[in-house]
């Protein structure tokens, strides 16, 4: 890469959050002994990994201009889900099956609602937000399942390739794949298509409402095979599980570069995003600094992520017009 | 309320003499060693309450009376991220190589694996306050009181309050914290079992999640859903103080009575103007010494954390590890006893 090329990218946002991971990565090896060891690393990621399993389909979502804030209470439904079937003597692999249908089908009910009735996704998701949790906890009560089979326990536990649990190599798998289909493929293009404009998109013969159903789908059934890791990483499930965790995949994919309205974004922006938020966890977690300043801490880069952007685009207007004057 | 104290005054008999007795037997108790080294981690349900600043406070105590060359952390998670954040910190002290992490349990059995995998890579956990409720993965947990006498004295002091008779309703901390739901569970037994409490009928458990705001509403729901609410137990620090608020915010002390578990220090005035009458706890400092201790003497090879040990606590004394009655396979320490407080004691101990 040239030197122009590397200053072109540190100008992107991209660039930005990789200067931004580079100084937490460096504070990090710099302050905290352990952060380099082999089973750290792998908490690190372990600890989010169902969020951030989450967040790769999120993109897809938000960068076609909807939202779905139903994805937490979908694993939480399916986390329960299992816990009722598993611990009542059903196979586990069916009842992993069914959870997965559960999810899909929980995605067609939203896609059904924003992709034909045309409900905004904000309202629709909202709704189901609150029904899948209701579900959830008409399912629990205040109960706690455990006791699930060990082979199920041990899938949220045990390595499976190396060092790295299965969530992780899914996450993986899923992240270099979900890249090429929005960045190398007619599915991807068309989602930032329809993210810019819908309306030109149908008119120009995209099928919105199909991919719109799609990406719903998909995020239901992700949602719910997250929420089956989550069962799995805590051998326990409970009606509250996963509970707020939308507004931090949400939070990461944004920080990731993508626009809320939709039709940009890019997957190396949200890996970026994802690694900052987690490294940043991980190191404040290992230098004992307590709950209440980590949100804080990470609440201030939210902010500035979101104000600095906007303040730049301010200044270099303001800059372009009084060039134009003198 | 005559009956009551009674109750309490022979059960503090009771308690001294049992431990006049085990003092006895302790003649080979381990004495800590001062000057060892050992990295602890005191690890609440959350940050921000009083009572886990307490226990620290005890620990703080405890750490400097040993010399410990080794560290004291206190750190928690936020109330609202109270279960993920737990089981973060528990791992992140397990990379840290930590000796013992000293848990309040908020996670139910959730927290069961990350535990066993501190114990798998040599970091010990012993649980206070809260234990985590399977016993997997602790190393032993020390019990604040035994957890049936907590059931009877909630229930006699909601029988007193209610004049004998009447409906009761409890308003509790989250659903899964281990500790109010062993308590309410010996509660409800004792109301089955005791003939004296046929006429108090439970009506209702609520949750108020240990948060201020959530439990004032809940223990106005609790008197807006049950016209004839005589009681309402809160055997928790921070719902009883919501609920006796709300009483006394509403006008309705006169027709409710707040009851429970909480701190004379938040409870003076809803004692003195007849809101909450009487209610319970043990001291939280006393709580974080010997949980210290008991860590400390782990960590240094003092003690293995088996039945039958017994050691010296400093200035609490000589304790012994013993089955947990109410966790099959599980071990405690208990520490014992409690103070009912009314407005005869309140105002004194809540200086």
């Amino acid at each position: 890469m040239s030197i122009t090329r590397i200053t072109a990218f540190l100008k992107t946002w991209e660039g930005l959050l990789a200067v931004i991971l580079a100084v937490i990565l460096a504070l990090n090896v710099a302050l905290a002994p352990e952060f380099l060891s082999v089973q750290n690393q792998i908490n690190l990621f372990q600890l989010s990994i169902e969020k951030i399993i989450v967040a790769l389909v999120m993109t897809f979502i938000i960068i076609s201009a909807e939202i779905d804030l139903s994805v937490a209470s979908v694993m939480g439904l399916s986390a329960c889900l299992f816990g009722v079937l598993a611990t009542g003597g059903m196979p586990g692999a069916l009842a992993i099956l069914l959870c997965l249908l559960m999810g899909a089908a929980a995605g067609a009910f939203n896609a059904f609602w924003i992709a034909y009735l045309r409900i905004p996704s904000l309202v629709v998701t909202l709704a189901m937000l609150i029904m899948f949790r209701g579900l959830a906890r008409v399912l629990l009560e205040d109960r706690g399942l455990s006791n699930f089979p060990e082979w199920f326990n041990a899938l949220g536990r045990d390595a499976v390739i190396g060092p790295l649990p299965l969530a992780l190599v899914v996450f993986l798998i899923m992240l270099v794949i979900l890249w090429i289909v929005l960045h190398r493929t007619g599915f991807g293009r068309q989602v930032f298509v329809i993210g810019n404009n819908a309306e030109v998109a149908r008119y120009s013969g995209v099928r919105v409402a199909r991919i719109r159903t799609a990406l719903f789908i998909m995020s239901g059934v992700v949602a719910a095979m997250a929420g089956l890791f989550y069962a799995a990483r805590l051998a326990s499930v409970r009606g509250d599980a996963a509970t707020g965790f939308e507004l931090d995949i949400i939070t990461m994919v944004l920080l990731g570069g993508v626009s809320v309205f939709g039709g940009r974004g890019s997957m190396l922006g949200v890996l970026l995003s994802i690694l900052i938020v987690l490294n940043l966890r991980n190191g404040m977690s290992l230098l004992n600094i307590t709950g209440h300043i980590q949100t804080g801490i990470i609440g201030l880069l939210l902010i500035g992520s979101v104000l600095v952007p906007n303040l730049l685009q301010d200044f270099q207007a303001r800059s372009a017009k009084q060039a134009r004057k003198a | 309320m005559l009956k009551l104290k009674t109750v309490v005054k022979l059960g503090c008999v009771a308690a001294l003499a049992s431990t006049l007795m085990a003092g006895a037997a302790f003649a080979d108790a381990v004495k800590a060693a001062p000057g060892g080294t050992a990295n602890l981690v005191l690890l609440p349900k959350f940050l921000g309450i009083l009572p886990f600043d307490q226990a620290n406070r005890g620990a703080e105590e405890a750490h400097k009376e040993l010399g410990n060359k080794g560290t004291l952390q206190y750190i928690g998670p936020t109330p609202e991220n109270s279960v993920a954040g737990q089981i973060e910190m528990l791992t992140t002290a397990t990379t840290q190589k930590q000796n013992v992490v000293m848990l309040s349990n908020n996670a139910g059995d959730q927290i069961a694996a990350a535990a066993e995998a501190a114990q798998a890579a040599g970091t010990k956990v012993v649980t206070w306050d809260s234990p985590i409720p399977s016993g997997k993965g602790e190393s032993v947990f020390v019990a604040q009181v035994d957890f049936g006498s907590i059931g009877v004295v909630l229930a006699d002091m909601a029988l007193s309050e209610a004049g004998g008779a009447g409906e009761i309703a409890i308003l509790s901390a989250t659903p899964d914290a281990a500790n109010q739901n062993a308590w309410i569970e010996a509660m409800k037994k004792a109301l089955s079992t005791d003939a004296k409490y046929k006429d108090l009928k439970l009506v209702d458990v609520v949750y108020g999640d240990d948060q201020s705001e959530k439990s004032y509403n809940a223990a106005l729901a609790l008197v807006d859903k049950h016209k004839d609410l005589k009681v309402i137990v809160a055997p928790t620090t921070v719902g009883i103080a919501a609920a006796s608020k709300a009483m006394q915010d509403e006008k309705l002390c006169d027709k409710v009575k707040i009851s429970g578990l909480g701190l004379p220090a938040e409870m003076v005035s809803y004692t003195m103007n007849g809101c909450a009458p009487e209610f319970a706890l043990w001291s939280f400092v006393d709580l974080g010494y010997l949980t210290y201790y008991t860590s400390y003497l782990l960590a240094t090879g003092g003690i293995k954390g088996e039945i039958g040990e017994e050691f010296e606590a400093g200035r609490m004394g000589k304790f012994k590890i013993e089955e947990d009655p109410g966790r099959k396979g599980a071990k405690r320490v208990l520490m014992g006893p409690f103070t009912v407080y009314n407005k005869d004691n309140v105002e004194a101990a809540s200086k």
